[in-house]
Parts: structure tokens; C-alpha cells; sequence
């Protein structure tokens, strides 16, 4: 058995099982007329629409959207988050005014702010970007902070040794050693903005979006497209990570193998 | 996006900071409640857009009053427990069944992880469709929000126990059940209720964002009315009330864990 | 004899005079520990001259790295004198170079940054660094790894290479804090050929804390021999023996022999036995 399954061709085949299995039970559960029948959208309406949604444009626009929330987010929540997780680690008084604040922000899920956040800024993009800007905040201040804090003593040491001004110590010491759980922060937020994007699409449904799609998809009772959107969501997420983590590799290519 | 990309950070600050006393937890609260009233006082804000914490103390106190609150809360906890032992049930057999049997692994772990790419959050709308907008729609999504991480959690669990244990439980004829009670249980265990207690924080969010979208009862939902209603007290309090509950929750979880696992600390 | 292959001097040429004369006189530290005040290092004398290589051995405890690091000046409270060419050591500088047990290169940095960061706050002109760090790592024989990160070489390698960061600013006095000790054996007589050809072309005056007997012996013009607790020098030997060293010269193990058996005296000897303050009768 183990030899059977160390093949890289019996392994493919294997994996396939469960998805075949499951295709063929949603098949027959479209065309069997059961309870649920109306529910159930065949796998060729899937494909068609699949099709439809590339033909006039509003997937790639949906994915254009999503990506580009995502991304903002990140880019908001994620530099804010490092430079106030670097700044509290580096200046202690700054850490403990703002720490024990944001941990007490950060046991509100984000979500439970959404409606809070509705009140004020209303229920467009803007609130969206909101909530992902935030999602993205925390788990790039986080980790940025431990990165930070503990950057070991002998590298601190060495700097010493040298005469290094503050200036150098940060950019030449504290920041690269740093790198990796800044980096880790980064992969955390990137996936937490991707999340939250689709998320907030959903329960907002502003502009454009997978997740606008889907919850519109929801409210016409068109399965077809939902279950077109998801799996556009699980391949294009998946992309961004693989992509993130080849990025991250290179950035951190001086650390001694898999880490 | 992957398990470990989702995991909590390399370093559990909060545990550092805060499980000195409770006491030392609830200082930071108290700050932020004496500036938000400070804030309030000040007339910075008009009141459409802040409410002091004065009167979303009366909002909850009223609402407390009327059994509203308890209602609301009886509600979102009782989906929350269905749908999390369901989904951790599930879970902890479907993690087991493929870290011990590399058969399931091959045939039912690519289909888990390309589903696994999914936000849960992005399920909402189809099983809107399937279930509708009540109860078991609700209890669904808390069950599927609940099922990845600990069944994750479970596999790594148990892949991660050292062989060399396996090797010192041969040398010394260990029967089976000694093996899975002796070895196997306790060395598993620390992972497994850390995927618990992520998976409990996740679960919770999941429920608050699905009763903002479709509910008629619940805290997400009292906080969605009160949004239309433009009472940003009613919307404040269930703010206060999710982020308590969420704050129990998770130090809950991390009180059970850390009694499991005293043997690894001390 | 020997060519001196060092590049014109970052220092001025007067201080080539009285370059690394050290005098320690009445060196006493403590630790507190638990409230306690711990006696690390009791009454330390000892003066080394320019050029010398004095080696300093000891079991575990006696306060050897102690030692360095307040020669080195990462710390700086002690009572007694510590003085370099007369000036008194109380913080870091250029003039006194370390080598630790972990080469402690800066993983994210290759071999070349990191011994041109030596460099850095230096007055060194920037077009002359290339040059110097490049001759500092051909003496220490890494020449063509300039580019390899600190994970991409041997253990050797890496200590090779923190001998050259330690020596590129040409410091007056090079402390080696048990340099080889984290190489495998064979590794480490390798390493100590080259450590002795490399002072033997710089002539820096050297001081290294060893736990490896023959090691310090080997290397050393004088060898220290410390006890521990509280940490003080029992005795120093001197060899007499020109550089380069035979190692299976007679005298060297003579010496060895005799301070092995002193330093793995039987616990009888009072003052081996460990003594914590406010606990007699243990």
C-alpha cells in the first residue's frame, strides 16, 4: 500500500476520488428531482455560467475588485501595523499607553464593528476598506512587535562593539533580523484582508466583488454563479499566497534552509 | 489561504501581558471606557456618532431588563455550542482519520485543502440557498467555520508525534490502548486544543457576521437593527457585549488549555 | 622574517610605539544573583605586552568570559583598573576587538558586509574599505566566499571569518572567547594552525579564554591558569618556545600534563570546592 501510494500517478488518481464522488453525487442530486432539486444547480448551468460571467467581463472585474480591496487593505492596515508595532517595541512608554488599548480593541471580532462603522461612514467602499485596513492592522502590529522585541542580544552586542548609532542600529540590526516575523505579519495580514474583503463584500455589497456577486447570486437564487465565484475565490487566494510566499522566500533567501 | 498562515503569532503576547492577574486585564478596558467617556463629554463628537458609555449602560441595562439581552445572547450561544461541537466532532475524526490512515490522506486530503482556500464567510450565501435563513443555516456556518481549523489542528497533532516515541512504546511491548491513552492522547493534545481554541474565536465571529446578514435574533442581528434604526446605543452595546463574550471565550479556552498541558510548562 | 601584510595603517603612525600594552590591577566584579552578591572575579593582576599572545584556561565558573567582556568593555562595573596603552576601559572601541564562541555574523548580511560593517563609524575613507576587507579575507583564507551568506559556511569558515571582522579595524588588543569551541575536533586544530599564522602576520597583542588545555598552550607565549569561585589567576606559566610551535614538543606536554592535573584536582583541595554565599555546611 505504501509503495502504491509513494507513486506521484496513483497519488493524482487517489486525490481525484472524492471530488469525482462528490460531483457525481451533486449531479445526480440536480437531476433526481429531490427536495432540494431546486437547489441544486447541474454542472453544465455551472460551466455555462462560468462562461457567461468570463464573456461579459464581470468576473475578471469581480476578481480585479476583490484583489484590489485586498491589497489596499494590506497596504494600509499592514504599513500602519508595522511601523507602530517597530515604534512600540523600540520605545517602551509608547508601548504600554498604546499596548494594553489595542489589546482590548482587539477582542471586538472586526466584524462586530461593521455595523458601528455603518453608523458612521456609511455602507459603501469606504467602510469596506475600513474593515480591511483593520484585519490587516493587527496581525502586522503583532508581529512586527515580537520581531522586534526579540532580536537576540548578541547581534545587539555586536552593534555595540562597532559604535553603532541608533540610526544604523535599526536599519542594520533590529530591522533585517526582524524581517522574518515582520514578513510572517505580512502573510497573516495579506490572508486576514483577503478574508475580511470577501466578507465585507458580502454583508455590504458595495461596488464590485466576488463576494458582491455572490450575495446578489443569493438574493436571484442563482447557485451557478455563487459556486462560479467560489472557486474563483479559492483559486485566485490560493495564487496570492503562493505568489506572497515566493516573495517572502526571496526576501529571507539568508535564512539557513526551510524556514 | 493556508492553516498556518491563519495561525495565531509566533509568540502569544497576550498571555505574557495579561495572565500576571486578571485584574492587570481589565485595567486597559477601563482606560479606553474612561476616555471614550471623556471624549463624549467633551461635545467632539455629535451624538449620532458616539454615545457615551453612560448610556449604553442604560441601553443595556434596559435591555437586560426586559430579557431582550438574554434572549439575543441565549440565542447566538446556543448556535454557537450546537454548531462548534458539531463541527469540532467532525473535525477531530476527520483530522485522526487522515493522519492515521495515509490512504484517506491521499484520497480525501486534496479535495479538504482546495476547499480550505474558501473563506468561510464566502459559504454564507450558498447555504442561504440550501438552508434558508434560520437555525440550521446558522448552526451550519458555525460548524463548517469550526471543522477546519481543528481538524488541521488534530492532523498536525498527531503527525507531529515523534517516532522515536512510537520506537520506545515497541521496545517496551506497550499494548495499543496504552499506546493511544499513554502516548498518543497526551502527546496530541496541546495541538488539538490550540486548534479548539482558535477554532472557538473563529466560530464566534463567523456567527456574529452571519446573524448582521440574516437572523432575526441573535447579537449580530440586534446590532444590525439597531444600525437601521440609527440607535448607536443598541449598536454600541452589542459591540460591548460581542467583544465580552469573545474576550471570555478566548480566556476560557486558554484557562482549559493551559490545565491540559500543565505538564509542558512545569 | 615576516612580511607584514597589513595595509596601511587606519591609525596614525605614532601609536605603532605602545600598540596594545594591557594592565589589569585589582580587578574585582560581582554578580547579584537572587539578591545575593556573587564574588565572579577576586583580585585579577596581570599585564600583557604589545604583540604578546596570553592564553587563559580554567574549568567552567572561574569567570573567564567574565573577563573579556569587561576587557572588551560590554560591561562596565567592576572596581580596580583595567587600562589599554594607559587609557582606562570603560566602554566598546575599535581599539579592543572579540571574537565569541558564536561567530555571531549577522545571518541576513554575506561575508563581505559583515566584515566591512567594522568599518562603518571608522575614518576609514569609503574607497579604501573595499581593499582592506577584501585583504582581510584573503588572511584569513576565505577568499571567493565574499558573496555567501553566514548559513552557507562551515562552522570554521564562519569563526574564520569573525576573526577577520574582529581584525579589520586593526584593533590595538583582539580578545578570542573560546573561539573554537563550537567546531568538531578536527576542525579545530585546523583553525588553530591558521589562528597562529594570522597573529604571527599581525602581531596584534591577543588575549584568548580557552577551556582546551593543549589549545592554549599551543598558542599562548603565556598561559593563565584561573580557579573558580570566586574567579582568580592560580598561576601563570610562560613557554618559551619561538613561533611557529611544534606541537609535539616535550615541554608543551610537560605543561599540559601538569595543569590538567591541577585544574581536575581532587574536591578535597578547599579551594575547589564551590562556595555559594550564605550557604554553609552544604
Amino acid at each position: 500500500m505504501t509503495a502504491l501510494l509513494s507513486r506521484p500517478a496513483a497519488r493524482i488518481l487517489i486525490g481525484l476520488i472524492a471530488p469525482a464522488l462528490f460531483l457525481s453525487w451533486w449531479q445526480w442530486q440536480a437531476s433526481a428531482g429531490g427536495a432540494h432539486a431546486f437547489a441544486f444547480a447541474p454542472l453544465q448551468s455551472i460551466g455555462a455560467a462560468f462562461v457567461q460571467l468570463i464573456e461579459d467581463g464581470s468576473l475578471v472585474t469581480d476578481m480585479v475588485a476583490t484583489l484590489s480591496r485586498s491589497l489596499a487593505g494590506l497596504a494600509i492596515g499592514g504599513t500602519l501595523g508595522i511601523a507602530l508595532g517597530v515604534a512600540m517595541a523600540i520605545w517602551h512608554p509608547l508601548d504600554r499607553v498604546l499596548g494594553p488599548l489595542l489589546n482590548a480593541i482587539r477582542q471586538v471580532p472586526l466584524i462586530g464593528w461593521l455595523p458601528l462603522l455603518g453608523l458612521w461612514f456609511g455602507t459603501g467602499q469606504g467602510t469596506e476598506l475600513i474593515v480591511v485596513s483593520l484585519s490587516a492592522f493587527f496581525p502586522a502590529l503583532l508581529n512586527s512587535y515580537e520581531g522586534v522585541a526579540h532580536v537576540e542580544r548578541r547581534y545587539l552586542d555586536i552593534g555595540l562593539l562597532y559604535g553603532f548609532t541608533a540610526a544604523q542600529r535599526f536599519r542594520l540590526i533590529l530591522l533585517p533580523a526582524a524581517m522574518p516575523l515582520i514578513l510572517t505579519g505580512l502573510t497573516q495580514a495579506l490572508a486576514f484582508a483577503w478574508i475580511a474583503s470577501i466578507a465585507t463584500e458580502i454583508l455590504l455589497s458595495a461596488g464590485s466583488g466576488l463576494g458582491v456577486t455572490m450575495q446578489l447570486a443569493q438574493t436571484q437564487q442563482r447557485l451557478d454563479i455563487i459556486l462560479v465565484a467560489i472557486i474563483a475565490t479559492a483559486m485566485l487566494g490560493f495564487t496570492i499566497n503562493h505568489l506572497f510566499q515566493r516573495l517572502r522566500r526571496h526576501l529571507l533567501r539568508w535564512q539557513p534552509s526551510a524556514l | 489561504m493556508t492553516a498556518a498562515a491563519l495561525a495565531s503569532p509566533a509568540v502569544d503576547r497576550s498571555r505574557s501581558r495579561s495572565s500576571r492577574s486578571p485584574l492587570a486585564a481589565l485595567v486597559a478596558p477601563l482606560v479606553l471606557v474612561a476616555l471614550w467617556q471623556l471624549t463624549c463629554l467633551s461635545g467632539l463628537f455629535p451624538p449620532q456618532v458616539l454615545v457615551p458609555p453612560s448610556e449604553v449602560g442604560e441601553t443595556l441595562w434596559s435591555l437586560a431588563l426586559s430579557g431582550e439581552l438574554e434572549r439575543h445572547v441565549g440565542e447566538s450561544m446556543f448556535r454557537l455550542s450546537l454548531g462548534y461541537v458539531i463541527g469540532a466532532v467532525a473535525g477531530l475524526v476527520f483530522g485522526a482519520t487522515i493522519a492515521l490512515s495515509r490512504l484517506a490522506e491521499a484520497a480525501l486530503s486534496p479535495f479538504f485543502l482546495a476547499i480550505w482556500q474558501v473563506p468561510v464567510i464566502a459559504f454564507v450565501p450558498v447555504l442561504v440557498i440550501f438552508l434558508g435563513i434560520d437555525e440550521p443555516f446558522k448552526i451550519a456556518i458555525v460548524a463548517l467555520a469550526t471543522f477546519f481549523p481543528v481538524a488541521l489542528a488534530t492532523f498536525d497533532g498527531i503527525r507531529s508525534v515523534p517516532k522515536a516515541w512510537f520506537d520506545v512504546a515497541r521496545v517496551y511491548r506497550t499494548r495499543l490502548p496504552d499506546l493511544i491513552g499513554r502516548i498518543l492522547i497526551p502527546a496530541t493534545i496541546p495541538a488539538v486544543l490550540t486548534g479548539m481554541r482558535v477554532a472557538l474565536t473563529r466560530a464566534w465571529v463567523v456567527l456574529v457576521a452571519a446573524e448582521l446578514l440574516a437572523a432575526d435574533s441573535g447579537i449580530g442581528q440586534m446590532m444590525e437593527m439597531g444600525r437601521q434604526m440609527f440607535r448607536i446605543d443598541v449598536v454600541l452595546a452589542g459591540v460591548v457585549v460581542s467583544g465580552l463574550i469573545g474576550f471570555a471565550l478566548d480566556r476560557g479556552a486558554k484557562a482549559i488549555e493551559h490545565r491540559a498541558i500543565r505538564w509542558k510548562y512545569a | 622574517m615576516y612580511v607584514d601584510p597589513r595595509p596601511p595603517s587606519i591609525s596614525s603612525a605614532s601609536e605603532a610605539t605602545a600598540r596594545g600594552a594591557l594592565t589589569v590591577n585589582d580587578l574585582h566584579k560581582s554578580f547579584a544573583i537572587g539578591g545575593d552578591s556573587r564574588l565572579v572575579l577576586d583580585n585579577i593582576n596581570l599585564t600583557v605586552k604589545p604583540g604578546e599572545f596570553v592564553s587563559i584556561v580554567g574549568a567552567s565558573g572561574c569567570g573567564k568570559s567574565t573577563l573579556l567582556r569587561l576587557i572588551v568593555g560590554l560591561d562596565a562595573e567592576y572596581s580596580g583598573e583595567i587600562r589599554l596603552d594607559g587609557e582606562r576601559v570603560a566602554t566598546t572601541s575599535l581599539d579592543r576587538g572579540i571574537v565569541f564562541q558564536d561567530h555571531r555574523l549577522f545571518p541576513w548580511m554575506t561575508l563581505q558586509q559583515n566584515v566591512e560593517l567594522a568599518l562603518l563609524n571608522t575614518d576609514t575613507p569609503k574607497a579604501r574599505r573595499a581593499q582592506i576587507v577584501a585583504d582581510h579575507i584573503a588572511l584569513v583564507g576565505l577568499q571567493g566566499f565574499e558573496q555567501a551568506y553566514p548559513h552557507q559556511l562551515s562552522g570554521g569558515m564562519a569563526q574564520r571569518a569573525a576573526i577577520a571582522r574582529a581584525l579589520v579595524t586593526e584593533p590595538k588588543l583582539l580578545l578570542l572567547d573560546e573561539p573554537l569551541g563550537a567546531l568538531d575536533a578536527l576542525t579545530r586544530v585546523r583553525v588553530q594552525n591558521e589562528l597562529q599564522r594570522i597573529w604571527m602576520a599581525q602581531r596584534s597583542t591577543v588575549l584568548m579564554v580557552t577551556h582546551d588545555v593543549e589549545e592554549a598552550l599551543y598558542l599562548g607565549d603565556r598561559v593563565v591558569v584561573m580557579a573558580p569561585d570566586p574567579g582568580r589567576i592560580r598561576r601563570i606559566v610562560e613557554i618559551d618556545l619561538p613561533h611557529p610551535r611544534d606541537r609535539r614538543a616535550p615541554l608543551l606536554h610537560k605543561l599540559k600534563d601538569e595543569i590538567l592535573a591541577e585544574l581536575t584536582a581532587a574536591p578535597a583541595d578547599p579551594a575547589n570546592l564551590v562556595r555559594l554565599p550564605g550557604r554553609e555546611g552544604r
